[in-house]
């Protein structure tokens, strides 16, 4: 049984200066299993974004609905989607969207503000957080007296700092360099080896290469699905399809006992090879 | 961490937008405060100045003959009193309930008299209560001591050639206080000794010209006229001036009519619906100017929040992504109005007071103080906030409405 559940699901927009209908997504279903990893991959405009933001409540689709945990959640009004938003989905943004007046663990304790718990037990979870993503003893810095991949980790703790079943990201690494992108990438796959769920939209073959699951969107249709990481960082490179299953179990599976190191590296090893 | 954590740093961080609009706000709320200070000054002044102009309410017998006319006010005729007004009648009006807000009760004596062939009207007085409510009086000479003193209307002092006068500067050598113009007649008392009613009299003091009824009689000593006229302890009119800045004249009437029900009690309609209207205006024109400058205010806060608002789109839609309901970010941008315009209404009483006080001296002439009220402080915040909040509430609804994934996407 899928934990989230995407039926059918389509979004048109309306252009107002054409006053024509835009579709973005049609007919969209994907499931996702508690403790997976899934990408989502696509070019420019085929609507990776809209699909993750429907996927995070946040967008209601113009027809289909989303499941997660059973919840039909484009049927729960505005303010109660809004709940479900800070109790279910983790989000994590590409620009990170860290608010540059607040403190490092103010930052992660913003999911936290709203929710009826004691300021100390509030700070305490976000430095437990913050401890957790290797920023620890950071928590009094700006947003931007942080590098790159501090900022990428912070806005990770602030996603995950209330628990949610559920983690999305969209792009963490796009706008940053390889090692700082390493960083990030290693704290997915750290949260994922705990069994934390996630749905990454990303441009970037190694890091698809390193879900359990990726996902193609083209159009606005999803197009197809690439069990195994090999596969992936094949066709995200060079269309082929030349084989290298040897690498495959352990890297895609959690059961097998990868580190998130390991798997990075062999991920780009397996990358440039191809390449 | 607490939706005020956010909007207190969000105020930390924006400071000199938020001194601006405390500013705004606090001049709106200080021009108000100022002017309610000062107008508020300049009533009780004006109504203080009406009150001393003159009497406000006429005391006189129930008569059916009428006939002599006395300030503009019907004066029971002389000869045929149905009922008699008594000096008694005059004590009577100070036992009323509002006793205390009376400011001179003058008895008075009128009666015709023959004066070097002449008919003229005769006042009995109390000098010392009519030079109180009489202070536009100018007295050339000085006010009747003696019970053979008399002070004569211009008009009678020319005819009896009392009188000789020549234009010049200067106060006229009046012994009261009033207005005075810059180029005044100057009278000079030609004879000493009058005869009225066969009896000689020292002329003690000549009126300036008032152009009132004054100009035509002869003032003397209430008990002296009482004995000319053979009325003793009578009266024929009470004119009464009752400090009534804040309760209406109406009221005392009523209360006089219950102490003397024998007796005509009539407010002077003219002097109350002068005082009235001249307060009114003015309570009419600080109103005015007090809603065009709040309303300058509200639009001050709700084009700086809408603003607010817009820069802002990318901060509201993290926020509404990670959970945050729309009350809470209506609350986050409530709490941030509130405490600006909190501050600038403090800020707006403490300026639109002190500015009161300083401009107060320009506008008032008797010394007129404005006190620091407390009350005017919890109202001019109060009023602040509540600019703050109407002129924030389609802004703030605003904002919570923002989709946050375009919000995010996008910004």
């Amino acid at each position: 049984m899928s934990f989230l559940i995407a039926e059918n699901v389509s979004k048109t927009y309306s252009d107002r200066d054409s006053q024509t209908e835009v579709s973005v997504l049609h007919n969209v279903n994907v499931g996702i299993a508690e403790g997976e990893f899934v990408c989502l991959m696509g070019p420019s405009g085929s609507g990776k974004s809209t699909l993750l933001t429907i996927l995070g409540a946040m967008n209601h689709p113009s027809q289909g609905r989303l499941l997660i945990d059973g919840i039909d959640v484009y049927a729960l009004s505005d303010e109660r989607r809004a709940d479900f938003r800070a109790q279910y989905l983790g989000f994590v943004f590409q620009q990170h969207h860290l608010l540059p007046f607040l403190s490092a663990v103010e930052n992660v304790m913003l999911p936290l503000a709203t929710l009826p718990l004691k300021a100390s037990e509030k700070r305490c979870k976000a430095l437990d957080v913050m401890e957790k993503v290797g920023l620890g003893g950071k928590a009094s810095r700006l947003p931007s007296q942080l590098s790159g991949g501090e900022q990428g980790r912070l806005a990770i703790a602030r996603a995950i700092v209330n628990d949610p079943p559920l983690l999305l990201a969209d792009e963490p690494t796009g706008t940053l360099d390889t090692r700082t992108g390493d960083e990030i990438m290693r704290v997915f796959l750290d949260l994922n080896g705990r069994g934390q769920t996630l749905f990454m939209v990303t441009h970037n073959p190694t890091n698809a290469a390193l879900a359990h699951r990726v996902l193609h969107i083209r159009d606005g249709r999803l197009d197809g699905e690439a069990g195994d990481c090999w596969r992936t960082a094949r066709i995200g490179t060079n269309g082929t399809q030349a084989a290298l299953p040897q690498f495959a179990p352990p890297l895609c599976h959690p059961e097998h006992n990868r580190t998130s190191d390991a798997a990075i590296r062999e991920c780009r090893n397996l990358d440039a090879e191809l390449q | 961490m607490r939706i005020s954590t956010i909007a207190f740093a969000n105020l930390k961080r924006r400071k000199g937008k938020a001194m601006f609009l405390a500013a705004g706000i606090g001049i709106g709320i200080g021009t108000v405060v100022a002017l309610l200070s000062l107008s508020g000054s300049l009533r009780e002044e004006i109504g203080s100045q009406l009150d001393r102009f003159g009497a406000n309410i006429v005391i006189t017998p129930h008569s059916d003959n009428l006939s002599l006319d006395y300030g503009g006010i019907q004066v029971a005729g002389v000869s045929f009193d149905q009922q008699r007004l008594t000096i008694d009648d005059a004590a009577a009006v100070y036992r009323i309930p509002y006793r205390k807000r009376l400011s001179v009760v003058a008895p008075k004596l009128l009666g015709t008299i023959e004066v070097e062939g002449r008919r003229s009207l005769l006042a009995g007085v109390d000098f010392q209560k009519e030079m109180r409510l009489k202070r536009w009086w100018q007295i050339n000479g000085r006010v009747p001591e003696k019970s053979d003193e008399v002070l004569l209307g211009y008009d009678v002092a020319k005819a009896v050639s009392a009188v000789h006068s020549s234009p010049g500067r200067g106060d006229g050598g009046g012994q009261t206080p009033g207005h005075h113009s810059a180029i005044e007649e100057r009278i000079h008392i030609a004879k000493e000794r009058l005869a009225i009613a066969g009896r000689e009299h020292r002329i003690a003091g000549v009126l300036g010209q008032t152009g009132g009824p004054e100009d035509r009689m002869i003032f003397a000593s209430l008990e002296h006229v009482q004995t000319l006229l053979a009325k003793p302890g009578e009266l024929s009119v009470i004119e009464v001036s009752a400090l009534c800045k804040d309760c209406p004249v109406e009221d005392i009437v009523v209360q006089i009519r219950k102490a003397l029900p024998h007796v005509n009690v009539a407010a002077v309609q003219q002097s109350v619906r002068a005082r009235t209207e001249a307060v009114d205006r003015l309570t009419r024109f600080s109103a005015v100017v007090s809603v065009v400058v709040l309303v300058i205010g509200a639009l001050l806060v709700f084009t700086t929040m809408m603003s607010s608002v817009v820069e802002r789109t990318k901060e509201i839609g993290v926020l509404r992504a990670i959970g945050f309901r729309r009350t809470h970010i209506i609350k986050s941008l409530m709490i941030e109005v509130v405490v600006i315009s909190a501050a600038g209404g403090m800020g707006g009483w403490i300026a639109g007071l002190s500015a009161s006080r300083l401009a107060l001296p320009y506008f008032t002439e008797n010394g007129a103080q404005i006190e620091w009220r407390a009350s005017l402080a919890v109202l001019a915040i109060a009023a602040a906030m509540l600019i703050g909040i109407v002129s924030s509430a389609y802004p703030a609804i605003r904002a919570s409405r923002l989709d946050p994934s375009e919000a995010v996407r996008y910004a």
